[in-house]
C-alpha cells in the first residue's frame, strides 16, 4: 500500500513527490544504506534516532536517493550491531518508539523515498524471549523453535562464517545442557525452519511491518535457514520452498513490495534465489564488488569483465543490488586465494584492517582519498546493470577508524558540519555511541556535509549530479549490457541498451592517460552525446572510434541518431 | 789559295760553332728536363709506394696470386714493382719530352705514339691484375665449395675455373694493347667454345649419372632436413 | 601498441612453426600465470611470413581456457601480440623487433623462447625471467641436457674459445632461448650493432659477446633436455659462418677487451650445471675422416695462406695417419683455431673463404672427439672438454703473438 501525496503546510522549500506506482520501482531506485543510530540524534543521548533521521530527510531527498535501507533497529542486546534481535515487533528504545518510526515512514513517503528495512529470519538473539523459553527445558512448547542437539557432531563440515571469533557452529547451553546451532555468533541461535510454527510466526512478523507501510524487506542470512545432514547446510532446496511461500503471500497481500536477499554466494549459486520470478525480487551481487577494487589497482578490466560475463541471466522482474561498501567488511570470500592475497597486499597492508576474510575500511580510505578514483568507482556503480546502494557517508567521502573493534570503524557518526559533535548530536562528545573521526584528513572539520554543500565542486555536489544523471534514464536500471573489448585492456567499455535507447559507458581504469579505439560499427551513424555536459561528440563512422581519456576518467554517452 | 782554305775552314768552323750554339742550349734544356723528370718520377714512385702500402695493395696482390708469380720470376713485390714501373714510365716520358725539345722531327711521331699508347698499357695492366684477382678468388671459392660438398676432384674444378678466367682476362688485355688482337680473340673463342661443347657433351652423355646425382643432391638437400650420419654441430 | 607498459615480455619468433608453437604458447601462459601472477606481461610473436597458419594457431592458444585445465587463475589480461617482420626468417631483424618492443613497452625483463622447443615446461619461464626480473642479472643463457655427441661445434670450438678469450664460462653462447634485462636491451639498441657489415652473422651470438665484453651480469639456467636433431653436412658451413664467423668478427671488434682478460670466471647458474645423456646413436665416423683428409689435401694452397708453416706441416702429418691411428691433438687444434682467427683478423684472403676452409679441419677434430669419447660416460666427456678448454686458455699468449705479428 502506498501513500498518496499530500502537501503539508510549513514545508516551504521541499518538493512533494509522488511515489511511482510502478511495481518494478526497485529497478530504478537509488538506495541509501544507513543505520538510524549513526545519522542524527534528536534527543542528545549520543545515539541517533528516528526523529533525527526524519529531520534529515530533506538532505536525502536533495541528494536524489529514492529508497532508504535501514539497518536493524529492533530491541536487541546489540552484540552484533542489531542483528541479534530480541523483539520483532518493536523499536529499540535508543532509537525512539514505534510511533516515531511510523511518523518517519510517513514523512519519507511524502518525499518520495521508500523505506526498506531488515528482517533477520535465520536467527534471534539469545536474549529473545523465545530462546529463553526454548532453552529453559526440553519440554517447553518452544523447544523446537531452535535447533538443539545433544552432541556437536551433527552437520559436520559446515563452514564457519565468523572465523575470527567462532570455532564451531554449535554452542553449549549450560541451562539445558545441550548444544544449539548458530551459524553466526554464539549468542545468535538459529531458528528451526522445519517447525511450521516458526514459519508462521515469522510471516506474521513480516506482515506486521508491511501493514505499517514499509516498502521492502531485506532478508538477512537466507542461505542458512535450513540444515540437513551431509550437506553444506547452505542453499538447500527446503530453504527455497520456504522462501517461495513467503513471496507468494507477499504478492497476495502486499503487491508492489520488495524482498531483497542477502546471500553472499557466487552468482551462479544465487540464481536459485530468484526462482522464476517467484522468490526474491533483488539480491546482492557480492563478487563484483571486490573485483571492481581489484580492477582499479591492476589497471586491467579482466576481473570485472570475467565476473559480469559469468553472472547468469535472471528473470525479467528481478534485479541485482550493487554496492561499493557497506556496514560489513569488504568481503573477500568470493574471490580466489591469489586474488585475496593481492587485495590484502594492496588494500590492507596493515593487518589491523583485515577481518574475517575481508577488509574493514570505508570507500575513501580504500581509494587513498583520491577524488578521481572515488568518482570512477561511483560511476561504475551507477552504470553497471543493477540497483546501486550508497553507504551513508560515502557521498561526502567519510573516513574510518580501524582501531574500533569488529566493524565499527565504518559505523561512526555522520559528519554534518565542523562544529559540536559534527552536528550529529548535542551530547558530550565522550558520550556518543562511537567516537567521531577526528584526523586532519577525514575528520569532521575537514569532511562534512555543510562544507561540501557550500561548494559547487565538492564530492557531494558531484554525487548529486551523478545520481541525477543516472535517474534521467531507465537504461541503467533496466537495460541490457554488452561489453566491448577494445585492445587497450585498461579500458572497460560497454553499451547499456533498453528498447531504443542506448548508452555507451567507457571507463579508464588506469592512473595514466589512455587512448582507446572502440569498435562501434553496430552503431554507425549515431552521434555521441556526453551525458554530464550534454556536449556532442563526433559521429560514429567506419573507422574505430578513438577516445582519449585522462587518469581514472569515465564517459557516459547517449547514442543518438539525429 | 792558303787564304781560301783558311777562309773556308773559318767558315766551316763558324758553321759548326753556330750549329753548336744552336744546338747546345737545347741539349742543356733536354738535360734539365731529364733531371727534372727524374726528380718528379722519384716523387711519384715514393708517393705511389706509400699509397699502395696504405691501401694494402700487397695483400690484394697476394690474393691474386701475383706475388707468387713474381717470386717465381725473382722480381720484387707487386707494389714495389708497380712503383718502379711508374718511375721508369714517368722518367721516360720526361726524357722524351726533352728529346722533343731537341726538335728532331724523326722522333716526334714515335714520341706521340708512345704517349698515346700509355693509357692502353695501363688499362691492360689493370685488366690483367684484376683478372688475376678474380680468377684466384673464384677458383678458391669453387675449391672450398667443392671440398665441403664432397664433390669429386675439387682441384680440377678450381683450376678449370681459374684457367677460364685467366684466359679471358689475357684476351681482354691483348685486345686493349692492340697486339694481335684478332688472333688471340679467335684462339680464345675456339678454346672456350670447344671447352664448353666438350663439357656439355660430357654432362649430357658420359656424365649423365654424375650430373643426375649432383642435381639430386642439390635438389633433395633443400627438401630433407635430416640425414642419418651427420651430427648436429650446434 | 595499446598493450601499454608491461613488466615482462616473452617473445616467440616463428616461421612456419604451426605444429609446435601451440604448445609453446600454452606453456608460456601457464608459466606466467603460475610464477608471475601479479606482473603485467605480454606474449609477442615475431613472425617471418609464415604460410602455414602459425599466427592463427598462436591466437587460438593464447585465448583458450587455461583456468579449468591447469587450476590456475589469472588476475590480469595477458595479451598476445603478433607481428610480421619480413618474408623470411632473419635472426637479426627478429631480435631487433624484440628489442624495440621491449623498449617501447618498458619491459623490465624480456625472454625469447624458440617455438621448436618441444620439451618446454612452464618452469622455463620462471627460470629465464626470475634472474633478470628479481635478481638483477642482465642476460640469462640456457644450459641444456644434451646427448654427449650433440652440439659438437659448441663444445669443441665455440665454448672453449669464447671461454678462454672472453673469460666467462658460458656454455652455450649461441642459444635460441634466453632472457635479458631492459638495461642490456637498451645497450644493444644504442650500440646499433645492426649494420651492413655484420649482416648474416648470428645476432644471438653477437648479443652474448656484447654482454660479456660490456661487463653485464650473466647467468645460466638449466632448461631441461634438448632433443637430438640430425642435420645435414651442408649446414655445417652455414653453422660455421653463423657461429665461428661471428666469433672471429667479434674478436676483431673487441680486441681491447679480450686481450686483457685473465682467468675465466664462472657464471652464476641455477639448476644442473651440466648434464649429458649417453644413449647410443648411430654415427658415421668414417665419412668425417675422409672429408678431413680430402679437405687437407685439396685445400693445401688455401691453408698455406691461413696457417703458419709449422702448423700446416703438423696438420699434414696427422692427415697421413690411417684412420685407426688418427688423432687431432688438442694443442694442434688450438693452434689451428687461433691461427684461423688471426688470419681472419688480417683478412689474408676473403673472410668467408677462411671460414669455409675451417670445415674439413673441424671434421677431423670431431672425428677425434667421437673416437675418444665413444665409450665415455658423461663426466668423462666433461673432463675431456675441460681439458680442451684449459689448452685454449694456455695458448692465449700464442694467439696474441700471432694476432699482432706483422707479415
Amino acid at each position: 500500500m502506498t501513500r498518496d501525496l499530500t502537501v503539508t503546510a510549513g514545508l516551504v522549500k521541499e518538493k512533494v513527490v509522488t511515489l511511482p506506482q510502478d511495481a518494478l520501482w526497485y529497478k530504478d531506485a537509488i538506495v541509501y544504506q544507513v543505520h538510524v543510530r549513526t545519522f542524527q540524534d534528536s534527543n542528545d543521548d549520543g545515539i541517533g534516532d528516528f526523529r533525527g533521521l526524519a529531520e534529515k530527510l530533506a538532505y536525502l531527498q536533495e541528494l536524489g536517493i529514492t529508497a532508504l535501507w535501514l539497518m536493524p533497529f529492533f530491541p536487541s542486546p546489540l552484540r552484533d550491531d542489531g542483528y541479534d534481535i530480541a523483539d520483532y515487533r518493536s523499536v529499540h528504545p535508543n532509537y525512539g518508539t514505534l510511533d516515531d518510526f511510523k511518523h518517519f515512514l510517513a514523512l519519507a513517503h511524502e518525499r518520495g523515498i521508500r523505506v526498506i528495512m531488515e528482517m533477520v529470519l535465520n536467527h534471534t538473539s539469545d536474549q529473545h524471549p523465545w530462546f529463553q523459553e526454548s532453552r529453559s527445558s526440553r519440554d517447553n512448547p518452544r523447544r523446537d523453535w531452535y535447533v538443539w542437539s545433544d552432541t556437536d557432531n551433527r552437520y559436520r563440515g559446515t563452514r564457519i562464517i565468523f572465523l575470527d571469533t567462532e570455532t564451531s557452529n554449535w554452542a553449549r547451553d549450560p541451562v539445558s545442557k545441550s548444544y544449539y546451532w548458530h551459524r553466526f555468533f554464539s549468542h545468535q541461535p538459529d531458528l528451526n525452519y522445519d517447525n511450521p510454527a516458526v514459519r508462521e510466526e515469522m510471516w506474521s512478523v513480516m506482515r506486521f511491518w508491511l501493514e505499517m507501510g514499509v516498502d521492502g524487506l531485506r532478508l538477512d542470512a537466507v542461505p542458512y535457514l535450513v540444515e540437513r545432514e551431509g550437506t553444506s547446510c547452505e542453499n538447500l532446496p527446503e530453504t527455497h520452498v520456504i522462501l517461495k511461500d513467503l513471496r507468494r503471500r507477499l504478492d497476495e497481500h502486499f503487491p508492489g513490495r520488495m524482498l531483497l536477499a542477502e546471500a553472499n554466494q557466487w552468482p551462479a549459486d544465487l540464481r536459485p534465489y530468484f526462482g522464476e520470478g517467484d522468490e526474491f525480487h533483488m539480491a546482492f551481487h557480492f563478487p563484483v564488488m571486490p573485483r571492481m577494487f581489484m580492477s582499479v589497482k591492476l589497471e586491467d578490466r579482466k576481473p570485472i569483465m570475467d565476473i559480469l560475463q559469468q553472472t547468469p541471466a535472471i528473470p525479467d522482474p528481478c534485479q541485482w543490488c550493487l554496492f561499493l561498501r557497506n556496514h560489513d567488511e569488504l568481503t573477500l570470500e568470493m574471490v580466489t586465494d591469489i586474488e585475496r592475497d593481492y587485495m590484502y597486499d594492496t588494500y590492507a597492508g596493515d593487518k589491523a584492517m583485515r577481518l574475517n576474510l575481508g577488509i574493514r575500511r570505508r570507500l575513501a580510505p580504500l581509494l587513498d582519498n583520491d577524488r578521481r578514483r572515488v568518482e570512477l568507482m561511483n560511476g561504475m556503480l551507477m552504470s553497471f546493470p543493477g540497483t546501486p546502494i550508497i553507504y551513508y557517508g560515502d557521498e561526502i567521502g567519510m573516513g574510518d577508524n580501524v582501531h574500533l573493534g569488529d566493524r565499527n570503524g565504518v559505523r561512526t557518526p555522520m559528519q554534518w558540519d565542523g562544529g559540536w559533535d559534527a552536528g550529529f548530536s548535542k551530547a558530550d562528545p565522550e558520550n556518543l555511541y562511537s567516537p567521531l573521526i577526528m584526523d586532519p584528513v577525514y575528520g569532521y572539520p575537514a569532511v562534512n556535509v555543510y562544507a561540501q554543500s557550500r561548494s559547487g565542486h565538492s564530492l557531494l555536489a558531484w554525487m548529486k549530479l551523478l545520481i541525477a544523471t543516472r535517474k534521467s534514464t531507465q537504461v541503467f536500471g533496466r537495460g541490457s549490457i554488452e561489453f566491448l573489448q577494445p585492445a587497450n585492456h585498461r579500458v572497460l567499455a560497454y553499451v547499456r541498451q533498453l528498447k531504443n535507447e542506448a548508452v555507451l559507458v567507457v571507463n579508464n581504469l588506469s592512473s595514466s592517460a589512455q587512448a582507446v579505439e572502440l569498435d562501434l560499427r553496430r552503431y554507425k551513424g549515431n552521434i555521441l552525446v556526453e551525458m554530464f555536459g550534454r556536449n556532442i561528440f563526433p559521429r560514429i563512422g567506419d573507422l574505430p572510434y578513438l577516445l582519449t581519456m585522462g587518469p581514472y576518467q569515465f564517459f557516459w554517452f547517449r547514442l543518438r541518431r539525429i | 789559295m792558303w787564304e781560301m782554305i783558311m777562309g773556308e775552314l773559318d767558315h766551316a768552323m763558324q758553321e759548326l760553332a753556330r750549329g753548336f750554339a744552336h744546338f747546345l742550349p737545347r741539349v742543356l734544356a733536354m738535360l734539365i728536363i731529364a733531371l727534372l723528370g727524374w726528380m718528379v718520377a722519384y716523387v711519384f714512385k715514393v708517393a705511389l709506394r706509400g699509397i699502395l702500402r696504405v691501401v694494402k695493395f700487397d695483400r690484394l696482390a697476394d690474393n691474386a696470386g701475383t706475388t707468387e708469380l713474381l717470386n717465381k720470376l725473382a722480381l720484387p713485390s707487386s707494389s714495389e714493382l708497380l712503383s718502379r714501373v711508374v718511375f721508369w714510365v714517368v722518367w721516360l716520358g720526361f726524357i722524351l719530352l726533352g728529346v722533343q725539345v731537341l726538335g728532331i722531327v724523326f722522333f716526334q711521331e714515335y714520341i706521340s705514339r708512345f704517349f698515346l699508347f700509355l693509357p692502353r698499357l695501363f688499362a691492360a695492366l689493370f685488366i690483367v691484375f684484376f683478372g688475376l684477382v678474380a680468377a684466384s678468388f673464384f677458383a678458391r671459392a669453387a675449391l672450398l665449395a667443392a671440398v665441403n660438398a664432397d664433390s669429386p676432384s675439387p682441384r680440377i674444378l678450381a683450376t678449370l675455373i681459374r684457367t677460364i678466367i685467366v684466359l679471358f682476362t689475357v684476351t681482354l688485355a691483348f685486345e686493349q694493347l692492340g697486339i694481335g688482337e684478332r688472333t688471340i680473340l679467335v684462339a680464345f673463342a675456339i678454346a672456350f667454345g670447344g671447352l664448353m661443347l666438350g663439357l656439355a657433351l660430357a654432362f649430357g652423355m658420359g656424365g649423365r649419372e654424375l650430373a643426375k646425382q649432383f642435381l639430386e643432391r642439390r635438389f633433395l638437400k633443400e627438401r630433407q632436413e635430416h640425414r642419418q650420419d651427420e651430427l648436429s654441430p650446434l | 601498441m595499446s598493450v601499454g607498459e608491461v613488466d615482462l615480455l616473452v617473445s616467440v619468433p616463428t616461421h612456419n612453426s604451426a605444429q609446435t608453437v601451440g604448445e609453446t604458447v600454452q606453456s608460456i601462459r601457464m608459466g606466467l600465470l603460475k610464477y608471475f601472477p601479479r606482473e603485467r606481461a605480454v606474449i609477442l610473436n615475431a613472425d617471418a611470413g609464415s604460410k602455414d597458419g602459425t599466427r592463427e594457431v598462436i591466437a587460438a592458444a593464447a585465448s583458450n581456457d587455461l583456468q579449468r585445465s591447469a587450476n590456475l587463475y589469472s588476475l590480469r589480461t595477458l595479451p598476445c601480440i603478433s607481428t610480421v617482420y619480413g618474408d623470411s626468417p632473419e635472426t637479426d631483424v627478429a631480435l631487433r623487433t624484440v628489442l624495440a618492443a621491449a623498449d617501447l613497452l618498458h619491459a623490465k625483463a624480456c625472454a625469447v623462447v624458440s617455438p621448436d622447443s618441444t620439451s618446454i615446461t612452464p618452469d622455463w619461464i620462471e627460470r629465464l625471467l626470475r634472474p633478470v626480473y628479481r635478481e638483477n642479472f642482465d642476460l640469462v643463457m640456457p644450459v641444456y641436457r644434451r646427448h654427449k655427441f650433440d652440439g659438437l661445434l659448441l663444445r669443441n670450438l665455440i665454448y672453449p674459445m669464447t671461454r678462454a678469450l672472453y673469460a666467462k664460462r658460458v656454455r652455450e653462447p649461441y642459444a635460441l632461448e634466453f632472457a635479458f634485462s631492459d638495461r642490456f636491451g637498451g645497450h644493444l639498441l644504442e650500440r646499433q650493432i645492426w649494420d651492413q657489415e655484420s649482416r648474416g652473422l648470428a645476432a644471438e651470438m653477437r648479443m652474448t659477446i656484447a654482454a660479456m665484453a660490456g661487463g653485464f651480469r650473466l647467468y645460466q639456467t638449466f632448461l631441461g633436455t634438448k632433443p637430438h636433431v640430425d642435420r645435414t653436412g651442408a649446414d655445417l658451413v652455414a653453422a660455421l659462418r653463423q657461429t665461428v664467423g661471428t666469433l672471429f668478427w667479434s674478436l676483431d671488434a673487441n680486441f681491447q677487451y679480450w686481450s686483457a682478460t685473465g682467468q675465466p670466471e664462472s657464471v652464476p647458474s641455477c639448476g644442473a650445471e651440466y648434464d649429458l645423456t649417453t644413449e647410443p646413436i648411430r654415427v658415421n665416423r668414417k665419412r668425417l675422416y675422409q672429408l678431413f683428409n680430402s679437405g687437407v689435401a685439396e685445400l693445401e694452397p688455401v691453408l698455406r695462406s691461413i696457417l703458419s708453416p709449422q702448423t700446416l706441416a703438423d696438420v699434414r702429418s696427422i692427415a697421413r695417419l690411417s684412420d685407426d691411428d688418427f688423432r687431432y691433438p688438442h694443442d694442434l687444434w688450438v693452434r689451428t683455431a687461433y691461427e684461423f682467427a688471426s688470419s681472419y683478423h688480417k683478412s689474408v684472403i676473403n673472410r668467408d673463404h677462411i671460414i669455409q676452409a675451417l670445415a674439413p679441419l673441424y671434421r677431423g677434430k670431431v672425428y677425434t672427439f667421437l673416437v675418444e669419447n665413444r665409450d665415455a660416460s658423461g663426466p668423462e666427456v666433461e673432463a675431456n672438454v675441460e681439458e680442451l678448454c684449459l689448452t685454449f686458455e694456455r695458448f692465449k699468449p700464442y694467439l696474441l703473438d700471432v694476432w699482432t705479428a706483422r707479415e
